[in-house]
Parts: C-alpha cells; structure tokens; sequence
C-alpha cells in the first residue's frame, strides 16, 4: 500500500511543501495564529455532502428523508474486492476484505424497496434532483457536463449493499467570493466540482467481524461539492465549509437537520500527506479537528524522522502475506506459553479459553510508541487501531507494549519476551492476542502500520471524536474505484434546462450581503441576515431606507428567535402580513419604537388579522392628553426628587411614565413634557 | 474504414467530424474548450446504442462526461493513452489429491471483469483467469475448462442443447469427478431441463450456474455460486443434473434444485430460482452439500450415462387466455408444428371456441398436451366437464410439469422419435428425470405473503 506514493495518480495526495517544520513547537487551537499555520504547510480542502429535497430517492421511487422505526427484515452480505484497471485489487478494498466482515442490513418495507438492497436494477435517476444539482452548480459557477453519466465509486465497507455509489458529474472547475473581514480574508475560493450521488447507509454497529446498517437512508440524493485545498487555517475551513453549505441552502431545495449534511476534510502539513477525515456534521467541530490532524501529521513526520536517524530499512518490517508469522518469521513469536500463569487478566483469559497471544518486535521502534501524536493520545494508538479494524479484535485490551512500564505484565516477562525474540533495548515490543486467525492478521497489521511509519503520513481517512481527535477508519482508497455504471444510460442535459435554471436563480449569498450593506445594515448585521430563515421575509419588505430597513432586521432579530426560544412555533408570517406595519411606520400611524412589539404580536398571534393587531399600536389622538395626566399624577414626587438633581429625577420619571407610553410616543417628546412639568413646578 | 472505425470508435457524426477537424481520436487526451467552460479528459469510446450528439470524456478524477458537439468551440489534443485491458493469468495449481472437474462456458458471465474506462466486461474463463479473479478456486479442485459457444442466454437454443449433451457425456468419459456448466440465468432453467432429458442417469454431478449480479461488482452473487457449484460437482453425493444458485437473498448458502423442476422466479433477486411443486435436492453451505431429499440419485464410481441429444424443433408452448381464438392454433397447425405444450387455467382448462382446432390437431397428427399456468398443482382434467370434453380431444394431461419443461422435453421426445409419434407420446407420459412427480408434499407450496404477522416475524427472526 506504501509503494502507491510512486503512482502519479497520487501525486496531488501529497503537500506540496516536504520540508516539515521537526522543531515548531505544538500550540493549542488558541495559541495559534495564520502565520503558525503557514510555517506548518497547513492546507485543507472540504468535501461538503448535501442531501437534496426531494420526494423520492435518486434510482428508486422510495420515499426519501424518511427514517425508519421498525425493523421488517434483515439482509446478511459480504463484499468481495474486484480486481481494477491494473489488474490489482485496490489498497482499501483489499483491507476490507482482509477484515472478512459480515454486513447485515436492516431494512424497513416503507423505506426501502428491492433497489436498495441490490436485487433490482436502477430505475431512472430522480429529474427533480438533477435540475436542483444544476442549480447549485451553477451558484458556484461550474463548467456544466452536457451528457451526465452516471458512475459506480468502490465501497467495501459495506455501506452501500452494491458495493459502489452510483454518483455523476454535474459540473466543473468553478470559484466563489471568499471574503471573511475579521480573518482578513478577501479572495476566490476555487470549487474542483459538484457530483450528483446516493447518500450511504447509516451504520448501527461494527463490533469484531459484524457491522450494522440502516437502509432507510440509502439512497437520498445529496450533492458532494469538492473545494481546492486553499483553506489555509482552522478558520477558514470553519468560514469555507460555513459558505459552501450556505450556497446550496439558498436554493431552499436541500435537506436541513441532523445528517442532511456532513463534511469530509482533507488535510496535510508540509511533509505530510492528504488524510481524509469523513462524516463531521457540525462546521463548529471543523477548527479543533483540523487543527490536531496538522499536529499529528507533524508527530508522525517526527517519528519518522526518528527513525530514519536510527536506520531501520522497510525490508527488515516485512511479514510474509499468507500463514501463521510466527512460524515464518523472527519479528513474530508465540508467546502463550511464556505467558501462561501471567497475573493480567485480559491475557490470563486469554489463554485460558485457547486464544492465541503473539508478540512482534518492532527494530528500532523503542520509546517512540510512547510519543504523543494527538493530544492524550500516543502513536502506539495508531497501531491499536489499525489491528481493531482490520483484524476485527474485540475485546479490549487486545494489546500492550513495551513502552509503558507497569502496565499488563512484569518487567521480568518483558525480558523473557525480549530474550525470546531477541530484541535489543532499541527494539519496541507489541503483545497482541485474540482468535488465532485475527491475531495473525493483526501481527501483520502492526508491521504494515510500522512500515508506514518509515513513510511517514499514511493515507487513510479517519474518523472523528467529539474531543477533536481522529480514528482510523480505513486506508483511503485509490482512484482506480471510479467506472462506469452499465445499468443506466448517459442523461442528456438540454440547453433548455440550463437556461431555464439559470434565469430563476436565488440571489447568491455574497450578493444578498453586498445589497444588505449597501441597504446601511453593519456587516455583522447583514451577515446574521443574510443566513437568517426570515431572510427572505425581510427581502418581501421592500425596505430601501437605511434607517427603518436597520430597525426591521435588528427586530426580527430579536423578536423571532426569542419567540423561539420561548416555545411559540417558529411560524414565519408572509411578507404582505407584515408589509402593512411598514407602511404604517413610514406614514407615522405607528411609530418606529412600537415596530418590534407590533413585529411580535403578528408573529406569536397568527390567528389575529392583521390589521386588528396594527390596530392596537397606531398612534392615538388621546395620547397627549394621556401624557399630561400621567405626568400631572407624578409631578409632586418629581419635584422631591429633582432636589437631588435633574438627571436623577428625570431618570426616575422616565422610568415611572414609559412603560405606559412605550411604542406610543417617542422617549424624545416624553422627556421634553417631563421636563417641561420639572421646570413648571420647581420654579413656579 | 476499419482503421477509422478503431480510431473512432462508436462516434458518428455530427461528433466524428469535430474530431477529425481537430485531430482528435478515441484515446487522445484533450483540452476541450466549450461554450459550457473549459474541460480536461481523456476520450473514450462512444456506446453504439448512444445519441451520435457527445464526446465521452474521462476526467482525472475517474469521473466521465459528455460534451455536446455544438457547445465545442475547440479541442486540444495534449497527450494519447490507450491501454489494453487483460485478466491476469495466474496459472491453475494442480493438486493430484483434489478431484477434476470440467467447466464448461456458453457465454454467460459467472467471472468477469471491467474495463474501467470503458464499463465493457470482460469475461474470465480460462482456468487461469478463473484462478485471478476466484483464487479459492483452487482449494476446491482441479479445473479444466471448456468455452463451447459465447451467446447470451436468449440465444441459447436446441443446437447448443445438443453441444452441451454431448460435451457433458465427453467429460464424463474422460473421468471428471463433476461437471459445472456456466450459463446466463433467463434461460438456465430451458438448458436443466434439456440437459436432464438428454444425459440421463449421470454417475457424476451435473450442475449449471449463473450469476443474478455480474462480478465486476462487490456485491456480486458470482463468486458464492460459482465456489458452490464447484464444490457440489467436486465432492457433492448428488448425480442429477441441477442448477446451484442463492437460495435466500442473503449470502448464506446456496440450493441445489433438480434441472427438471426448477424455474426462474423473479427478474432480479439473487434468490430467483425455486423448485416448484416439491423442496430442493439440498443445500451447499462452506464446501458443505447437505440434501434436504431423499430420493437424490447418488454419485457413482462407473462412467455409464446414457445421451440422448436429439430435438425436434417444430413444437411450440400457448400460454392460453380467456377468449383466445382457433386461429392461432389453426396457423400452428398449418405451420407444421408437430406438437403443442398449452399452459391452461386452473386444472387444465381452456375454452369451448378453440375446441374445433383442437380436433383438427387430432386429425392432423399433431399431439396436444396440457399444463398449468398455475405453475404449482397437477393437471386434472376429470373434475370438471370442460377438462373431459378436452380429454376427449385427445388432449394429454402431462400431471405437475412445468410448461417450459414440457416444451423442452416434448422437443426432445419426438426428437428420439422422429417417426414414431406413440412412442414419443408414451415418453412424454413416463417422468424420466422428476419432471412429473407422484405426489406434491405440503411443503412444496410456499409463496409467503409479507405484511402478515408470522411471516414478518418468520422474516425478523429466521430469513437473512
């Protein structure tokens, strides 16, 4: 798998820069600044996967967003690799069917049909889906395909019973406005492409040779838009994932909520190489998880750099592909026997119940298994993963080594175990043990995973952890997993259709800001606006005074996600319900101050006409009058207080009259008549 | 010409012009430049059965595409890469303590491979290829194989029968422990039965496979069969002919189904054929044949089998309707049919107005016999009066048949007696390889109806 760094096709795989910078100094998200993340080689791209509304599914008319609740059958499959265009299996798939797994499907009749489960052809792709995937295209202004060919991308992991996602280019080599003021960002960001394809299904579980899915959500169109690697520090792969998301949410015809969208990121550093972090659901977990892969891409250059210095060849690390190592090769001994009677329970078990333990030497590898490589987290993690996956070990621990002392067993049985393997004191030591057959897998595992560590950064796409630290997932499959799919013919996109597309599209997101700033909103305000879901109510108000259009954003600000909070239903009036406040306020039957308690009243009341609600807050004849009395009942009282100064009484008076006149008459005029009654009196 | 139908493969014009304008032919890389943008790629083959309007490239992503031509303002051609795409060969081991088994191929892909620029497959049939793509092969037998036609299963027809039969009795001789036979799956079920007919109490396992999903896919079936198949020939104690497919959509294990009385059930399930009107002979499980029936013919140390590839091909199978007319079986008639399979409603029925045609069948010689469109159940003519008046016709009842078995095996029967149509009748009444049973057992009956709540729970609990 190492010697694919040799394959052109992988060129674009690794950082341009391959100078690693050993002896920067590891910082927290925090301590970090744009200039850091430079001198690392950082460089991110994203893969942001949207799922698209639609009624139905994008091969099948089952209905799609639907999620199952009971379970009706279950599908039992394994996935066999094929061999590729070199006549080879491909890295990941021939991992995948190393771990021999078992894919249980769980299936749902509602859901799913005989499609999804692989025993009925393709019907045809879903229009609907492919006319809102042109749209998107062409809000980021790609080169659109004329002919769409639907294709089959290789999964073995079972996430999809074919096999391979049917998925298809839509459109090509296009960029978008970047422009984030407080990261000082203003340019391009270069979109690589958009591709039409059938979301996967959800997994339930993977424990030891079984993993889990659901069908239900197999199947639902989703748009994957692929950046450049420009995003160049955690917040910008935050901003840039922020904005590609928000382009395709424009067109209102993308799934919203839990799972309709997730991000995969690529990432290196220099020296480093693209590892793939998959499924992240939230952009707000993006910065933490970018931010350690870029340090454990730089431990890793480390330990590599280590071991170059302590010159242990990759010949010496190989383990013969078939058979029991330990009876083929010196790195691997069994050691049950050593350790029988050893006072560590896992192992003790063990060996009682006939399992096998090996032990591996790895040259050369002391003290580095202990090296940290993400934050609590040491390399010897990545070996422990790469055995979980790949030999399916179930029971933990499954392994320990000898660079953490007390620990599972004694140092005098770490010394039997060197002399048995004759490892020297620069040698680590692995015990691994389980089932006889996955224990040999995985003493394979350890030397293929120690092989990668003379190269470096192995390609692999790793999943994420809620505290910011990856997981291995998989070895990153090549690009030879892409053909075509026989089952559907070529889709011709007409002119027609573009044009028709492109003559209705929404307006852009970076334009809509630029027309809210240009409006008077602050950009901070029009930023909010603009990604707001009232966005399109105050786009329907025709506002085009600077004041008044301020004063109706800041309201629906903060009137509709109060109202939210407060448990009324986030019910979004039309416009023309709203559009008779404004006029109201621009011909000063209401005033402005009475715009977000009116604002208010016609959101939470929905029930209420409205104008019976406008009613309430138009300006009445009676209200001076009311001023004088409210004022007259006061007037003694001010002028006590107002012996300790007129700001103070004023203040207190303010306080005592508003909250009957608020929304009725400017806090302006209610002053000048307080102040009017202040002077009358004390100076009669 | 040929040069330029290579050079271009499957472009036509209005495309074939722009090419030859830019100098560009199948294989070249291009930089396109396009009233839709700029685009990279290599050029592929165009599918004969595609609009002549689109340039297929390509992309380095491993993604294609089409360009119209009338978006093409021009094409740059940057570099050629053509490649010629090959199975590996990795050469059979041979094992002289594993048995020997024949494979013979007609056509059907049960291995094969992409090319993936293209999509084209690829078939692997040499044992060497074979052993590239199913390595387990090997731990099973020792394989020789047999490529006796390339036709789709639609295609297959009596004169490749006779071919099969007479191979099959070829490699019985020779010694084989098993003979498997590759085979497309629409038809599968017209060749078991032909071959049940034509190599008659075999010594050695018979056994046809398929594959429902090609193997170029990870999910395929082919691999699981084709391992199946090969073991049950290899080691099995059956000697029938049968067919070895999936036996539920899972993959868990497959079932071996007597060539006479198994069908194709369902255009696309894995799990699509069934026997009819009884229980499979057994089930093949991890190099495991384990018979759920008795009365299987066991395999034998002799190499005595009896062929008989002979097929007339002037019969026909009605599948009767409601209000059919005598005229269609009048033209058969004039057409010279020589025997007539109808598959009739219910017990064996069909209605009064073709009864004249009936008759004239009598007259002329040409021999009628029924079977159900039922599917399950036996012909039985005596309840009803419309089944005696048809009796009387000279109708012959051919019991639980299945109707594509009696097509085959009547063009079999008056084939072994060409000029001796009593003899051919007395055949056509005697089962000679299951293909009419003495009794239906209970079980043999089993069309589940989803949605009730035992078969949901069966399906929760049991089916995988």
């Amino acid at each position: 798998m190492s010697n694919t760094s040799a394959d052109p096709r992988f060129a674009t795989d690794f950082n341009p820069r391959t100078d690693p910078p050993l002896d920067f100094t590891d910082k927290s998200l925090g301590e970090m600044t744009a200039d850091d993340y430079r001198a690392l080689g950082f460089m991110c791209g994203l893969e942001v996967h949207q799922q698209i509304l639609t009624r139905g599914k994008l091969f099948c008319r089952c209905p799609a967003g639907r999620r199952a609740h009971e379970l009706d059958a279950e599908v039992l499959r394994h996935m066999r690799p094929t061999l590729s265009e070199l006549g080879e299996y491909d890295g990941t798939a021939l991992m995948e069917f190393k771990t021999k797994k078992e894919i249980v499907y769980l299936l749902e009749r509602e859901s799913v049909c005989t499609y999804e489960i692989d025993d009925t052809p393709p019907f045809e792709i879903d229009e609907e889906a492919v006319k809102t995937s042109i749209e998107v295209a062409s809000l980021f202004n790609l080169n659109l395909v004329s002919e769409l060919h639907v294709m089959r991308k290789q999964y073995l992991d079972g996430s999809i019973p074919t096999g391979f996602q049917r998925t298809a280019m839509i459109g090509l080599s296009g960029s978008i406005p970047f422009r984030v003021p407080e990261l000082g960002v203003d340019r391009e960001l270069r979109i690589r492409q958009l591709s039409l394809e059938e979301d996967s299904c959800r997994e339930v579980s993977d424990v030891g040779h079984r993993i889990t899915f659901w069908t239900d959500r197999l199947g639902t169109p989703l748009t994957e838009a692929v950046t450049e690697p420009e995003l160049l520090t955690p917040l910008e792969v935050f901003a840039g994932a922020h904005l590609v998301a928000r382009t395709a949410q424009i067109t209102g015809k993308v799934r919203r909520g839990p799972g309709a969208a997730r991000q995969d990121t690529n990432v290196s550093v220099a020296g480093g190489r693209r590892t793939e972090i998959k499924g992240v659901q939230h952009h707000s977990a993006l910065p933490l998880l970018v931010h350690v892969e870029a340090f454990r891409q730089l431990n890793l250059l480390r330990v590599k750099a280590e071991l170059k210095h302590r010159g242990v060849p990759s010949e010496m690390l190989q383990l013969p592909v078939k058979g029991l190592p330990w009876e083929l090769s010196p790195l691997v001994a069994d050691v049950g026997d050593a350790l029988r009677g050893v006072d560590f329970g896992p192992i003790r078990d063990a060996l009682e119940t006939g399992q096998t333990v090996a032990c591996v030497r790895l040259p050369t590898f002391a003290g580095l298994l202990a090296h940290t490589t993400q934050p609590g987290v040491t390399f010897a993690r990545e070996f422990a993963e790469r055995v979980r996956v790949i030999s399916c070990l179930t029971a933990r621990p499954f392994m320990i080594h000898s660079d953490v002392k007390d620990y599972g067993i004694s140092s005098t049985k770490w010394r039997q175990l060197r002399q048995r393997l004759h490892a020297n004191k620069w040698d680590a030591l692995m015990v691994v043990w389980g089932p006889t057959a996955d224990v040999a897998t995985a003493a394979r595992e350890i030397c293929n995973r120690a092989q990668d560590a003379l190269a470096g950064v192995p390609a692999e796409t790793r999943q994420a952890f809620v505290d910011g630290t990856t997981g291995f997932e998989r070895i990153l499959p090549g690009a030879d997993r892409m053909y075509p799919d026989t089952d559907t013919p070529p889709l011709r996109i007409p002119n027609q259709w573009v044009a028709d597309i492109q003559s209705d599209l929404p307006e852009r997101p970076w334009n809509r800001l630029l027309r809210y700033e240009a409006l008077g909103l602050s950009p901070a305000l029009a930023r909010s606006l603009e990604q707001a879901s009232w966005s399109f109510l105050f786009d329907g108000l025709g506002l085009h005074e600077g004041a008044l259009a301020r004063r109706v954003a800041f309201a629906l600000e903060r009137c509709l996600p109060y109202l939210r909070r407060s448990g009324v239903d986030p019910w979004l009036p039309a416009a023309m319900r709203v559009r008779p406040l404004i006029e109201a306020v621009e011909n000063q039957r209401v005033r402005v101050e009475a715009l977000e308690a009116c604002l208010c009243a016609l959101v939470s009341e929905p029930d209420v006409q409205s104008d019976k609600i406008l009613a309430r807050f138009m300006i009445k004849k009676d209200e001076p009058a009311k001023l004088e009395v409210l004022a007259d009942q006061i007037g003694e009282r001010l002028v006590e207080i107002g012996a300790k100064g007129e700001d103070v009484a004023l203040r207190w008076a303010m306080g005592q009259v508003m909250p009957h006149m608020l929304g009725r008459m400017s806090p302006a005029v209610v002053e000048g008549k307080l102040k009017e009654v202040l002077a009358a009196r004390s100076h009669p | 010409m040929s040069d330029d139908k290579e050079l271009y493969k499957g472009y036509r014009e209005p495309c074939l012009a722009i090419m030859k304008r830019f100098g560009i032919t199948v294989w070249s890389e291009v930089r396109a430049h396009t009233s839709r943008g700029q685009f990279e790629g290599l050029v592929l083959p165009r599918s004969e059965t595609s609009d002549a309007d689109h340039l297929v490239l390509k992309l380095i992503s491993g993604y294609n595409m089409g360009i119209r031509y009338d978006t093409i303002e021009s094409l740059e051609k940057t570099g050629y890469r053509e490649a010629h795409y090959k199975i590996p060969e990795k050469a059979f081991p041979t094992d002289p303590s594993k048995p020997r088994v024949k494979l013979l191929g007609t056509g059907g892909t049960i291995a094969s491979r992409l090319d993936y620029r293209t999509g084209a497959v690829i078939p692997a049939f040499s044992p060497g290829e074979l052993y590239g793509s199913v390595p387990e092969l090997a731990d099973i037998c020792n394989l020789d194989t047999d490529k006796l036609f390339g036709v789709f299963s639609e295609n297959m027809g009596p004169e490749q029968y006779l071919t099969l039969a007479e191979n099959v009795g070829a490699a019985i001789a020779k010694g084989y422990d098993g003979v498997v036979i590759g085979h497309g799956t629409d038809t599968m079920h017209h060749t078991a039965a032909a071959l049940s007919f034509m190599v008659q109490n075999p010594p050695v396992p018979v056994i046809m496979v398929g594959s429902q999903r090609s193997s170029d896919r990870p999910s395929s079936d082919a691999a699981q069969n084709l391992l199946s198949a090969t073991w049950a020939a290899a080691h099995g104690p059956i000697a029938e002919v049968m067919v070895c497919m999936f036996g539920p959509t899972s993959d868990r294990y497959n079932l071996l189904h007597r060539g006479t009385r198994v069908r194709k059930m369902h255009s696309s399930y894995r799990s699509t054929f069934r026997t009819l009107g009884d229980i499979p002979l057994a089930m093949v499980e991890c190099g495991k044949v384990e018979p759920l029936k008795k009365d299987y013919a066991p395999r034998r140390d002799d190499r005595n089998v009896t062929i008989q590839a002979f097929f007339e091909e002037r019969v026909t199978l009605l599948y009767y309707y409601p209000n059919m007319h005598p005229d269609l079986l009048e033209s058969m008639i004039d057409l010279g049919y020589k025997g007539i399979i109808i598959a009739g409603t219910g017990l064996g029925h069909v209605n009064r107005k073709i009864y004249p045609a009936l008759e004239h069948a009598k007259r002329a010689g040409v021999q009628v016999y029924m079977t159900l469109q039922t599917l399950w159940g036996f012909v039985q003519m005596h309840v009803y009066e419309t089944g005696r008046e048809i009796l009387e016709l000279g109708v012959v009842p051919l019991a639980n048949m299945l109707p594509e078995v009696g097509y085959i095996k009547l063009g079999w029967a008056l084939g072994v007696h060409p000029n001796d149509p009593e003899a051919a009748k007395q055949l056509m009444m005697t089962s000679v390889a299951g293909e009419m049973t003495s009794r239906e057992p209970h079980d043999g009956y089993l069309i589940f109806q989803g949605g009730i709540p035992e078969v949901k729970d069966f399906l929760e609990r049991v089916w995988q």
